[in-house]
């Protein structure tokens, strides 16, 4: 298939114009990087439909277009079950989980682990995070790699090296303000070139029509069969990516958790998530999998015009190269999806970073100043970015890249989901349980990996055994199982931990959780927002001052929290501030903020504020 | 032609066990009172959060029914879907009594 596509040096100037245009765009936005705050978390700031666009880019990335491209060519409209999962977690994650790591402030999730159980928790979560986050920074190049193998005829790691340069570079200097903006563009562009695929695919074997009725019944089915075959069934699919992924890339994905701790308030994070799963996953399958549909079709209506022998993971670029027709719009679909990918390894570098200065970094080097933590925060970027592009090689050995998905989802997963899952929602949830968690599931695991057709059969649902690799998907479920039942069992013969050292970290105590992200009791009077003008006055540390009657319309009192952005809400709260009420003053319609707010606000003269209390 | 367990035993099991999940979670997430069913706001995320099984349980077996050629079933689903669309809408939209 390599030398079937031809390209010209127009497509190459398209496609490093989109790299140099991306680059340009991340590191504008690298200039609100004031403190590690904000290089990893933005300052909080962000309103919902910033933040639920840009999470399309990461999520779609992180699925790539290749790997679902391939299995829907091969088995139809069930490549789109594991997109399409979501749901059935949101009640745990839109109340439990994102209002936790909300209002305890954790700077990563290891962190939390700290304050729910121990520093030795900690350490075996920080390995288990990272672990994960590597490897998947690592499948994300080798994709970018097998995404451009067939256009540059280039060998796959020099691809990948070259790739995680031009990553590296805009991660490192523009940290989550510029990943959150360049993903939202991204993210628009992506969503576009995939119904573009669909219309041009469907335009191109004669109509819907023609392509509705050339697929098979079973082909169009939106679940796969239940337990057959053994590479691709609906029961392991289910448990090993349905389950084990989506919880995964949802609860204990540091980069996604980031994403949603830079929205302004729990609420706008609930509204990015809900509004992300409702509308722009269902949307985001079809993007990723429709080139394989388009591909089938063609198979089946023009059989002249396709590459019978073509390899599955190169069906999307074939397709994509069939269709278009044009080599402007070849190269634009192309850069979608190299952007959709850079996306995903962009955020996981900077939760890399987050993981390693706060978890790692931090303890061990203490009393320094926020710059210093800053400069280390974008050398680990860069470090993490190399780790990644080296790490390509291990998983190079797999067959495909479904496959090292899998192994992923079903060994690197269960431990560490389960140890969030039993310490948010069991306050019986003991440190040796964690532990147990950790070390006695992993060594479960380990057994029944070894011993499958003993271990992990009783599991199986009527799969098939593959001696070459033995329930590659459903062993989710043993895992899940083993890691479960280590920490169940040893919290139920082991003393619960004491009341006052899990408050705030479990959804049993969240009222505990807001009075300590405030510093005292919530104020949950009913208020409106209000428009003010700002004025500079001297004002202690992180005090804004308004007049009685502004703070009565926004049911304040002093030592409430406030959220102030400009008054332009498209810019979705990128030029905004968090303060506590002071003492208030008799000027209606005008807000005193200091120096140092409107310089990290990036506030205009000429523009009104909007301010509302917040909790 | 396709046989019954092959269209729908992946659906019942998928919302079997899928659909305990969620209910487990609703279960935990009211009876910790993170939910709280007093507050406005906390309502109308519990009226999407029902919604949005309805919704996925809606669109899987639309294109289930779909693909077996059944497009009355098809178009049937596809309206009620519609039709709890807007009424998630018209919900979230009202003013709840007593509240200016």
């Amino acid at each position: 298939m390599e030398g079937m596509i031809q390209t010209s040096t127009s497509f190459w100037v398209i496609i490093f114009g989109y790299f140099a245009l991306v680059l340009g765009f991340g590191s504008f936005f690298a200039r609100y990087n004031k403190t590690t705050q904000d290089f990893f978390f933005s300052g909080r700031r962000f309103s919902w439909w910033l933040v639920t666009m840009s999470i399309v880019a990461t999520g779609v990335g992180s699925h790539s277009f290749l790997k679902y491209s391939a299995k829907a060519y091969e088995h139809g409209f069930s490549s789109t079950m594991t997109y399409m999962n979501d749901w059935f977690f949101m009640p745990l994650f839109l109340f439990g989980w994102l209002p936790i790591v909300y209002y305890t402030k954790i700077r990563s999730i290891p962190d939390y682990f700290e304050r729910r159980f121990n520093p030795g928790v900690r350490v075996l979560a920080t390995i288990a995070i990272l672990g994960y986050m590597i490897g998947y920074i690592a499948i994300g190049f080798l994709t970018m790699g097998k995404t451009l193998e067939p256009l540059l005829g280039l060998d796959l790691y020099t691809i990948i090296f070259i790739v995680a340069i031009i990553s590296g570079v805009y991660i490192t200097f523009g940290g989550q303000t510029a990943v959150i903006f360049t993903d939202l563009a991204q993210g628009f562009i992506l969503i576009f070139s995939g119904i573009i695929i669909f219309l041009l695919g469907v335009n191109y074997v004669g109509g819907f029509d023609v392509f509705w009725h050339a697929l098979s019944p079973d082909y169009k089915l939106p679940l796969a069969h239940f337990n057959h075959p053994s590479n691709f069934n609906f029961v392991g699919i289910f448990w090993q990516d349905g389950v084990a992924g989506s919880v995964g890339f949802l609860f204990m994905n540091q980069g996604l958790i980031m994403r949603f701790m830079a929205c302004k308030s729990v609420h706008e994070g609930r509204k990015a998530a809900a509004f992300n799963v409702l509308l722009l996953l269902p949307i985001s399958t079809i993007v990723v999998s429709n080139a394989g549909w388009v591909g089938k079709a063609i198979s089946i209506v023009t059989p002249e015009s396709w590459n019978a022998a073509i390899q599955l993971d190169h069906v999307f670029t074939q397709v994509a190269y069939l269709i278009t027709g044009s080599e402007v719009v070849f190269a634009f679909v192309i850069a979608a999806v190299a952007a959709a990918l850079m996306s995903t390894v962009d955020t996981l570098i900077n939760a890399v970073a987050a993981v390693v200065i706060n978890d790692v970094y931090r303890p061990l080097v203490k009393g320094k100043d926020d710059k210093h933590y800053l400069k280390v925060a974008m050398m680990v970027s860069a470090g993490a970015t190399a780790v990644g592009a080296l790490s390509t090689v291990f998983f190079n050995n797999f067959p495909t890249l479904y496959e090292a998905h899998g192994f992923f989802h079903s060994t690197m997963t269960p431990p560490l989901v389960v140890a969030i899952f039993l310490g948010i929602f069991w306050k019986r949830y003991s440190t040796p349980a964690a532990v147990a968690t950790f070390l006695g599931g992993a060594i479960l695991m380990w057994i029944g990996s070894k011993y499958p057709q003993i271990f992990i059969s009783p599991f199986d649902h009527g799969i098939e055994f593959n001696p070459d690799r033995p329930y590659s998907y459903i062993r989710a479920l043993y895992n899940t199982l083993v890691c479960a039942g280590s920490g169940v069992i040893v919290g139920l013969l082991t003393t619960p931990p004491s009341k006052e050292n899990t408050e705030g970290l479990t959804v049993w105590s969240l009222d505990k959780a807001r009075e300590l992200f405030k510093g005292s009791a919530p104020n949950d009077r009913p208020g409106k927002p209000v428009l003010v003008k700002w004025s500079m006055k001297e004002t202690a540390e992180g005090i804004v001052r308004f007049s009685i009657g502004d703070m009565e319309t926004m049911g304040a009192d002093v030592g409430d929290l406030v959220y102030l952005a400009d008054e332009r809400k498209w810019l979705g709260g990128l030029k905004s501030v968090h303060g506590v009420y002071g003492e208030p003053h008799d000027e209606d319609g005008v807000v005193y903020l200091n120096e140092i707010q409107i310089e990290s606000g990036l506030f205009n003269p000429s523009k009104k504020l909007i301010a509302e209390k917040e909790l | 032609m396709i046989d019954f367990s092959r269209a729908w035993l992946p659906y019942i099991y998928l919302y079997g066990v899928g659909g305990s999940i969620f209910l487990i979670g609703m279960y935990i997430v009211l009876k910790s009172k993170s939910l709280k069913m007093e507050r406005i706001r906390h309502r109308n995320w519990f009226h999407i959060l029902v919604f949005g099984i309805l919704y996925y349980m809606g669109i899987h077996s639309l294109v289930t029914f779909a693909a077996l050629g059944e497009s009355k079933f098809a178009s049937l689903i596809a309206l009620i879907i519609g039709a709890m669309a807007l009424n998630l809408i018209y919900t979230l939209t009202q003013k709840p009594k007593g509240v200016k």
